[in-house]
C-alpha cells in the first residue's frame, strides 16, 4: 500500500522551486506586495497578489506574533465586572439626573440607577477590584493591562459590532483581522492565517454576521475563516470518502505534471507556478487543520485546566484550547465570540443582570483563565497578545421592567494581556458612577492604533488604496495607548 | 462653505489686520476683552518672537501646517490656529488652562503632543501657556509662503477644469503610423504609436483556437464548445474571425457575464445587510434589468440615466422602473434607535452619491463629506448638494405589470371580442325585442312571477296605463322588465356577461425600485424613512448643520452659463417625485456642458479594462487628481467619442476593440520588453488572465454538460443550483462561499477591479468541493462513452471540451498512464466501476489545470 506523502515537496521546476524557496525563506512573501506595508507610494488599486499571505515583517519589532481576541458578545456590563463603583452602591435606587433617555436602546424603560448585584474584591498586587463572577481571572490581574475608558459611537449590537470590529460602524470595511493579516500575512500556510470561533451551542452568531470577520474592500483571502459550529470546522477540508489518500495523491501527482507541462511554455508567469504551489499547500492544509483542532491530543490535565469536561464551560474550553493550538502553530489571528445572537442568549443582560452575567462568566471564566496560565506555561504569553472585551458597556441605571441593564456606548473596560501589554497597567477612568469614560478615553481607533503598535504596525502607514482613497484601519484617527505598552 | 475669515493679504498687513478683527471672527467672540487687551497682546508677541515661534517651529509645525497637517489643525497661522476643529476650538484666547493645544502639550489630555516625541520641557511648555493667555499674537505666519500656497477649495476655478478628465473630449484622430501590417482598426494606429516611440515590437497574431477561446470568454465568460472551434477553424472566409465576434455580441450570454460587472459596481445585493440581514426578496429585477440592457444593446446615456430616475423619465416600462434598483443597492441599517435615525439616513444618502460618484464618473465623491476634497476640485458644498438630490428618495416594493404591451395588446384584441358580443345582444335590443314588448304588452298580460311580488305590482300598475298615455320612461321600464323574461335576450345578456369575466388582468409582480412618493421599505426605526430636508454638515458632523442644501451638481463638471439651473427639471402636474434625479441625469449625460464627457470616458475605459486586463486609466474608479493618468489619453477620447457617435451603443465599441490586432495579439512574453514596460501599459502582447469567480464556476458547469441556460427571475442561495452564477442570491450574510473564495465582492461599495488572488483554500475547493467533485463527475459522465472503446479518444474528448484542443502526446500518455494506475488502484479497493472513478479523477484534474482558468 501506498504511504500519503502528507507532507510532500511541491514538484516544480528546478528554476521556479529555487525561486520559490529563496523568496519563501527570506520572510519577504512570494512577490513585493505593491500596496502593503511601507510602500503607500507604490500602493496601487490594480496590484495582483500571489500569495499574499506570505509571512512580512511588519514596520518595527515587537513582542506580539499573534491575537488572540476573546469576545465577550452582546455588551458586558463594565460595572459589574472590572469598573467597580462604590458610589453607584451609595446612589442605588436614585434617579440619574440629566440622562439622555435616547442613549440606551429602550427609549421608554428608563429606570433608575441600580448598583451591581455582585460582590468586588481586591486582587493582585495593585489591589485591582475585580467582580466575584470572575474568581479564575481574578487571580491573573497582575498579568492584565486594563483600560477602563473605552467608549464607541453607537448604542446598537451591529453597528456597534462594526465599529470594534473594522473602526466604522457603517457596513463595508475591513476588520482588524484582516488589515492584521495582510499587513503580516501568516507564518502557517498550511492553516487559515485568520480563524473565527462562534458560539456552537446553537445560540447563533454576532450580530451583523461574516460582516464583522469580513475584508470589506481588501482582497477576500483575508477575510476570517469561521470554524462551523456543526460538522466539518472547514469547508471543503474533508476529501470525502471516495477517494484514497493514495488516490488523491496520484490525482494530484497528475495535475501537477500536467500544470508543469503547460508552465513550461510560460516560463515568466509567476502567477502560475504559485498556483501550482497552492495546490500542495491545499493538500497538506487537509491534514494540518484537523490535527490543529484537535484538542483530544492535549493531555488530561491540560483538558482539565481550561474545563474541557466541564458542561457550563467546556463549549468555550475547547475554543480556547483550539485558539492556543492554533496560535502555537503559528496562525496569525483568531477571534472567539463568547454567546450568540440574540438578547439573553448573549451577555446582552436587557431583563437580569444578575442571571446573564454570572452565566456567561461561568461559560468564560474558567477557560479564560486557563488559557492565559497556559500560555504562559508554555512561554507563548509574550508573543500573543490576548484581549478581551465587548462591543460596548452598560448603563448604570437599570432597565425598567427587570434587573437588567440597557447598553450604553460611553464606557466599556477591555483588558488585554501578553504580546508585549505592560502586565499590571491600569489606564483611564469613568465617571463615579460609570456611565460615561472621562479620564484618558480611549477611542476604538486608540484601542486599533494600540494592538497594531503591539504587533509592529504603525497603524498610519498601514493602508490600502481603494476608490481612489488609501483606506487605514484607524481612519484618520487613533492615537496608541503608551501606557499599555511594556 | 467655510472660508477663512477673510485675511489673504501680504503677511505684514496679517497681523494688525487680525489684531482688530479677531474678536469678532473667532470663537472667543463672546468673551470680554481685557482691559490690557493691547498690553498683554504686544507682551505675548514679543514671548512669540523670542521663544514660541521657534518653540512651534522646532516641535508641532511639521505635522500642524508644514509638512502634513494632522488632526485638521494648522497653526501656520494665527487664523487656522483660531479654527474650530472638530471637538471644538484648540486654543481658548486667554484661557491656556482651556485650551486643548495647551493641555496636550502639558500632557493633561490626550492624546499627548508632540505625538511621537518626548514631552516639552517644562519651560517651553510654560511659554506656550503664557503666550495663549496673552491672545496668542503671531507676528507673522510660522511659514512665509503659506499664505499664498493655501488653496481655497470651496471655489472650483478654471484652473480645475483643465485637469485632464474634466476637460471636453478632444477632437482626436488615429495617429499616421508607417505602413505596417499588423495595423487592423484605427485603435491599432494609436497603440502602435506610442510603442514606436519606445522601439517595442507588439507581438503576432494568435491563432486560430486562442482567438476564439479568448473572445467567447471574454464575451460571455464561458468556454467555446468543440463544434464551435471547428466551425471557426474550418472557416476560411477572411472575416472569419469578425463573424465570431458578432455571433458572440448577439449570444444572450453576453449580457450574463456584462451585468456582473457592473453589479460589482452597484454594490448589489439581495438583502439589506446590518442587524438582521433581511432578504430583498424582489431586488433581482435589477439584475435582469442589466442583463436585457445589455443584451439589447441599450444606449449607455439611456442606460445611466434610467438608473438614476427612469422612474421619473420613462415611469411606463417596467425596465426603467427596474433600472432603478441601482441606487437602493446598498445597505441599510435596520433596528435604528432614535439617536442614529439621521446618521443612518445620512450615511445612506452618502452610499447613493458616493456610488454614483464612482460607478459612473470614476470620482471619490464621498471623499468630500467631512472636509473639501483633499485633492480633486469637489468642495464639500458640492457634495451635499449632490446627496441632497436623493433627499426623498427611498427603496420600495410595488406591483408591476411586467409585461404592459403584452397587457395592451390582450386588452385590444379583448375589447374588440368584446364589442361582437355586445353588438349581437345590441341588435337584439334594437331590432326585435321592440316588437316582442309591444305584442307582450298587446297581450294583456299578468306579471311574471309571484303575485305578491313588490315589483310585479308595479309592473301591473304600468300595464294598466294605457298605450297612447304611457310614457317612454314606463314603456324602458316594461322593457327592461320583460327582457329579464326573455330566453333569446338573456342569452345574450348572459354571453356578455361570460365574456367580460375573461378580460386580461396585467400579471402584477412585486418589484424593488427606489423612487419617491412611495411606501418605504421600513424595518424597526425609531424615525421617519427620510429626513424632510439635507443640510450643509460642518466636517460632516450632525451638530453642525449649516442650512440647508439644494440638489446641484459638481461645479467642476459645470461649464453651463446658466449654472445648475441648467439641467433643473420641474415635476409635471401629478407626479409625486421631485425631479432632482432627472436633473441630475440629464447633468450626467450632457454631453455639451455636463458631464457627459467624463461619463463616457470612464464607461469606454471599463470595456478597455474588460477586454486588455487594465485600463488606459489603471485607477478605472478614480479618474480624479489621485488616480492614474491614462496611458493612451487620444485613444480613450477616441473611444469615447466613438461611443458619443454611434448613438452611445457599447456593442460596437466591444466590436472595434476586439477586432483590433493589439486584442489579437499572442500573451508571449519577452524579457527585453518586460524592461522596458513592466506592466504592459502599451500593450505589446496579450495579458494572461485568471478568469473570475463566476466564470470559473459557470465554465465547469459548460463543460459538465450540466449548465441550465434559464434565464433571469429570483436567485437562490442553493449552491447545488446548476444555473449560472450571476443567478445565485446575493445575501450579504451569506455570500456564496466558492465565490468568495476566488474574489468575489462582498457587495458593500462598489467595485471597479477585482484581484485576482491564489491561495491555498482556491485549491482545497477545487479538489475537495461536493460541487466540484459533481461537475467532474458531469465531464466524465460526458466522456465515459468513448472511454468505453479507446481511453485514449476519451481523453482527447475531454481536453477538447475542457482547454479547445486535443492533448499533446505527452500529456495523453500522462493522463493515459494515471488512468491505468487508479483504476487498478480503485479495483484493488473493491470499487464498482474503477474505470470511471479514474476518469472522474483525471477530469477533476483538468478542471484543475492553470490553463482552463488562465485565459491567454
Amino acid at each position: 500500500m501506498l504511504i500519503p506523502k502528507i507532507f510532500a515537496t511541491p514538484n516544480l521546476p528546478d528554476t521556479t522551486r529555487r525561486e520559490f524557496l529563496a523568496r519563501a525563506g527570506n520572510g519577504a512573501g512570494m512577490l513585493a506586495l505593491a500596496g502593503l506595508l511601507g510602500s503607500e507610494a507604490g500602493a496601487v488599486e490594480t496590484s495582483t497578489s500571489i500569495n499574499p499571505l506570505a509571512p512580512h515583517p511588519g514596520h518595527f519589532k515587537t513582542k506580539a506574533k499573534s491575537v488572540i481576541w476573546l469576545f465577550l458578545n452582546g455588551g458586558p456590563s463594565q460595572v459589574d465586572t472590572w469598573d467597580y463603583k462604590p458610589e453607584l452602591a451609595k446612589r442605588d435606587g436614585k434617579e440619574l439626573p440629566g440622562f439622555d433617555k435616547n442613549t440606551g436602546f429602550f427609549t421608554g424603560q428608563v429606570g433608575p440607577l441600580m448598583k451591581s448585584p455582585f460582590k468586588f474584591a481586591q486582587h493582585g498586587q495593585n489591589g485591582t477590584w475585580v467582580s466575584e463572577i470572575f474568581p479564575n481571572m481574578a487571580k491573573h490581574v497582575d498579568d492584565l493591562a486594563i483600560m477602563y475608558s473605552c467608549f464607541t459611537h453607537t448604542n446598537n449590537h451591529s453597528p456597534a459590532l462594526f465599529e470594534i470590529n473594522t473602526g466604522f460602524s457603517r457596513m463595508g470595511f475591513p476588520c482588524m483581522g484582516a488589515w492584521v493579516t495582510y499587513g503580516l500575512g501568516t507564518e502557517n500556510q498550511n492553516l487559515p492565517a485568520f480563524v473565527v470561533m462562534y458560539d456552537t451551542l446553537g445560540r447563533g452568531i454576532p450580530k451583523g454576521h461574516a460582516q464583522n470577520w469580513g475584508t470589506g474592500f481588501l482582497p477576500g483571502v483575508f477575510q476570517g475563516t469561521a470554524l462551523n459550529a456543526q460538522g466539518a470546522p472547514i469547508n471543503n477540508l474533508d476529501p470525502g470518502k471516495e477517494r484514497s489518500a493514495a488516490e488523491q495523491r496520484a490525482q494530484l501527482d497528475l495535475l501537477a505534471r500536467l500544470n508543469k507541462h503547460d508552465l513550461a511554455k510560460h516560463p515568466r508567469e509567476a502567477e502560475l507556478s504559485a498556483r501550482i504551489e497552492s495546490f500542495e499547500l491545499a493538500y497538506r492544509m487537509q491534514m494540518a487543520a484537523p490535527e490543529a483542532l484537535d484538542v483530544a491530543r492535549e493531555s488530561k490535565a491540560t483538558q482539565d485546566l481550561y474545563g474541557l469536561n466541564d458542561k457550563k464551560c467546556g463549549h468555550f474550553a475547547r475554543q480556547c484550547l483550539m485558539a492556543r493550538r492554533l496560535v502555537e502553530r503559528g496562525v496569525r489571528f483568531v477571534q472567539i465570540y463568547s454567546g450568540g445572537m440574540e438578547n439573553e442568549r448573549s451577555w446582552d443582560g436587557h431583563s437580569n443582570i444578575a442571571d446573564n452575567h454570572s452565566g456567561f462568566a461561568k461559560e468564560t471564566d474558567q477557560p479564560i483563565a486557563a488559557l492565559l496560565t497556559d500560555l504562559k506555561s508554555r512561554g507563548l504569553l509574550d508573543e500573543t497578545l490576548v484581549i478581551c472585551n465587548g462591543e460596548f458597556g452598560r448603563l448604570p441605571i437599570v432597565q425598567k421592567g427587570g434587573t437588567g441593564r440597557d447598553h450604553n456606548p460611553h464606557a466599556f473596560t477591555t483588558w488585554l494581556a501578553g504580546g508585549g501589554t505592560k502586565a499590571g497597567a491600569r489606564y483611564g477612568k469613568t465617571d463615579d458612577i460609570g456611565h460615561k469614560a472621562v479620564e484618558n478615553k480611549v477611542s476604538i481607533n486608540d484601542l486599533h492604533a494600540t494592538v497594531l503598535h503591539l504587533l509592529g504596525i504603525d497603524h498610519e502607514r498601514l493602508t490600502y488604496r481603494f476608490n481612489g482613497r488609501n483606506f487605514r484601519l484607524t481612519d484618520v484617527a487613533g492615537q496608541v495607548v503608551k501606557e499599555v505598552v511594556a | 462653505m467655510t472660508r477663512l475669515p477673510g485675511v489673504r493679504t501680504t503677511c505684514g498687513a496679517l497681523f494688525s489686520l487680525v489684531l482688530t478683527t479677531w474678536c469678532s471672527t473667532t470663537p472667543a467672540a463672546d468673551a470680554p476683552v481685557s482691559p490690557n487687551h493691547a498690553r498683554e497682546m504686544s507682551r505675548g508677541l514679543e514671548l512669540f518672537k523670542s521663544d514660541v515661534r521657534a518653540i512651534l517651529t522646532t516641535h508641532c509645525l511639521d505635522c500642524h501646517g508644514g509638512k502634513t497637517t494632522k488632526g485638521d489643525f494648522n497653526l501656520v497661522t494665527r487664523e487656522n490656529l483660531l479654527r474650530e476643529g472638530t471637538e471644538g476650538p484648540n486654543v481658548v484666547l486667554g484661557k491656556s488652562a482651556e485650551s486643548r493645544m495647551y493641555r496636550q502639550v502639558a500632557h493633561l489630555d490626550r492624546p499627548h503632543m508632540p505625538a511621537k516625541a518626548a514631552k516639552l520641557p517644562d519651560d517651553a511648555i510654560n511659554k506656550i501657556g503664557k503666550w495663549i493667555d496673552a491672545g496668542a499674537p503671531y507676528d507673522k505666519p510660522l511659514v512665509e509662503t503659506q499664505v499664498a500656497k493655501t488653496k481655497d477649495r470651496s471655489v472650483v476655478t478654471d484652473a480645475d477644469r483643465s485637469f485632464w478628465s474634466f476637460q471636453p473630449l478632444a477632437n482626436s484622430t488615429p495617429p499616421n503610423v508607417k505602413a505596417n501590417a499588423w495595423v487592423r482598426t484605427p485603435v491599432d494606429q494609436f497603440i502602435v504609436a506610442k510603442l514606436d516611440e519606445k522601439g517595442i515590437k507588439p507581438n503576432p497574431i494568435a491563432d486560430k483556437r486562442h482567438l476564439i477561446r479568448r473572445a467567447t470568454f471574454d464575451l460571455t465568460g464561458l468556454p467555446p464548445t468543440p463544434e464551435e472551434i471547428d466551425a471557426f477553424l474550418n472557416d476560411n472566409r477572411p472575416d472569419a474571425y469578425e463573424r465570431v465576434v458578432d455571433r458572440l455580441l448577439t449570444s444572450p450570454r453576453m449580457g450574463e457575464r456584462w451585468a456582473r460587472f457592473w453589479l460589482d459596481l452597484a454594490r448589489y445585493a439581495e438583502s439589506h445587510g446590518y442587524e438582521q440581514d433581511y432578504d430583498r426578496n424582489f431586488a433581482f429585477y435589477y439584475r435582469d434589468f442589466l442583463i436585457r440592457a445589455i443584451n439589447d444593446d441599450m444606449p449607455y446615456n439611456q442606460f445611466v440615466r434610467w438608473q438614476i430616475a427612469g422612474d421619473e423619465l420613462a415611469p411606463e416600462s417596467p425596465l426603467a422602473l427596474m433600472a432603478t434598483g441601482f441606487l437602493g443597492a446598498g445597505t441599510h441599517a435596520t433596528q435604528i434607535t432614535a439617536n442614529q435615525v439621521e446618521k443612518e439616513r445620512y450615511d445612506e444618502l452618502d452610499d447613493m452619491a458616493a456610488t454614483t460618484g464612482t460607478a459612473m464618473l470614476g470620482l471619490t465623491i464621498g471623499c468630500a463629506r467631512c472636509h473639501d476634497h483633499k485633492f480633486d476640485p469637489i468642495p464639500t458644498n458640492d457634495y451635499y448638494r449632490m446627496v441632497a438630490t436623493f433627499t426623498t428618495t427611498v427603496r420600495s416594493e410595488i406591483d408591476l405589470d411586467l409585461n404592459p404591451d403584452q397587457t395592451k395588446k390582450a386588452k385590444a384584441d379583448f375589447d374588440a371580442a368584446h364589442a361582437k358580443v355586445v353588438q349581437s345582444r345590441t341588435e337584439y335590443e334594437t331590432g326585435v325585442l321592440p316588437g316582442n314588448v309591444t305584442s307582450w304588452i298587446a297581450s294583456k298580460p299578468q306579471p311574471f312571477g309571484i303575485p305578491t311580488d313588490l315589483r310585479a305590482g308595479a309592473i301591473a300598475a304600468l300595464l294598466s296605463v294605457p298605450s297612447e298615455k304611457r310614457t317612454p320612461a314606463q314603456l324602458i321600464a316594461l322593457t327592461s322588465y320583460f327582457r329579464e323574461h326573455d330566453e333569446a335576450w338573456q342569452a345574450r345578456d348572459k354571453a356578455v356577461h361570460e365574456h367580460e369575466k375573461l378580460a386580461p388582468k396585467p400579471a402584477l409582480k412585486k418589484v424593488m425600485i427606489t423612487s419617491e412618493g412611495v411606501p418605504a421599505i421600513r424595518f424597526h426605526t425609531q424615525g421617519g424613512d427620510f429626513l424632510e430636508k439635507t443640510h450643509y454638515l460642518k466636517r460632516g458632523d450632525l451638530a453642525q448643520k449649516q442650512g440647508e442644501a439644494t440638489a446641484g451638481v459638481l461645479q467642476v463638471l459645470n461649464r453651463a452659463s446658466d449654472g445648475d439651473g441648467h439641467w433643473k427639471a420641474v415635476p409635471p402636474k401629478g407626479v409625486h417625485t421631485s425631479y432632482r434625479r432627472t436633473g441630475l441625469a440629464n447633468w450626467l449625460t450632457d454631453m455639451d456642458t455636463g458631464a457627459g464627457h467624463l461619463l463616457a470616458r470612464v464607461v469606454v475605459n471599463r470595456l478597455w479594462q474588460g477586454h486588455f486586463g487594465r485600463g488606459l486609466v489603471a485607477t478605472p474608479s478614480d479618474f480624479g487628481t489621485q488616480g492614474e493618468r491614462p496611458s493612451h489619453p487620444e485613444l480613450l477620447d477616441y473611444l469615447a467619442s466613438e461611443l458619443v457617435r454611434n448613438g452611445w451603443h457599447l456593442k460596437p465599441i466591444h466590436r472595434l476593440m476586439m477586432t483590433s490586432a493589439v486584442y489579437q495579439q499572442t500573451a508571449e512574453d519577452d524579457a527585453a520588453r518586460t524592461k522596458i514596460d513592466p506592466e504592459n501599459a502599451l500593450c505589446w502582447r496579450r495579458p494572461h488572465r485568471r478568469l473570475e469567480a463566476e466564470a470559473i464556476r459557470d465554465s465547469m458547469l459548460a463543460v459538465s454538460g450540466q449548465l441550465d441556460e434559464t434565464m433571469y427571475g429570483a436567485g437562490t442561495l442553493d449552491e447545488s443550483m446548476r444555473r449560472r452564477s450571476i443567478y445565485f442570491m446575493i445575501k450579504r450574510s451569506h455570500l456564496i462561499p466558492l465565490m468568495m473564495l476566488f474574489d468575489a465582492p462582498d457587495s458593500l461599495v462598489g467595485m471597479g477591479k477585482r484581484q485576482a488572488t491564489t491561495v491555498a483554500p482556491q485549491a482545497l475547493a477545487l479538489i475537495n468541493n461536493p460541487q466540484v467533485r459533481s461537475y467532474a463527475k458531469g465531464l466524465a459522465t460526458r466522456v465515459l462513452p468513448a472511454a468505453k472503446t479507446s481511453a485514449s479518444d476519451a481523453v482527447r474528448q475531454a481536453y477538447r471540451l475542457t482547454l479547445g484542443r486535443v492533448p499533446d502526446s505527452d500529456e495523453l500518455v500522462a493522463t493515459l498512464d494515471f488512468l491505468v494506475a487508479q483504476a487498478e488502484r480503485y479495483r484493488a479497493d473493491g470499487k464498482a466501476d474503477p474505470l470511471a472513478l479514474a476518469l472522474e479523477d483525471a477530469c477533476q484534474s483538468l478542471l484543475c489545470l492553470n490553463e482552463f482558468v488562465y485565459i491567454d
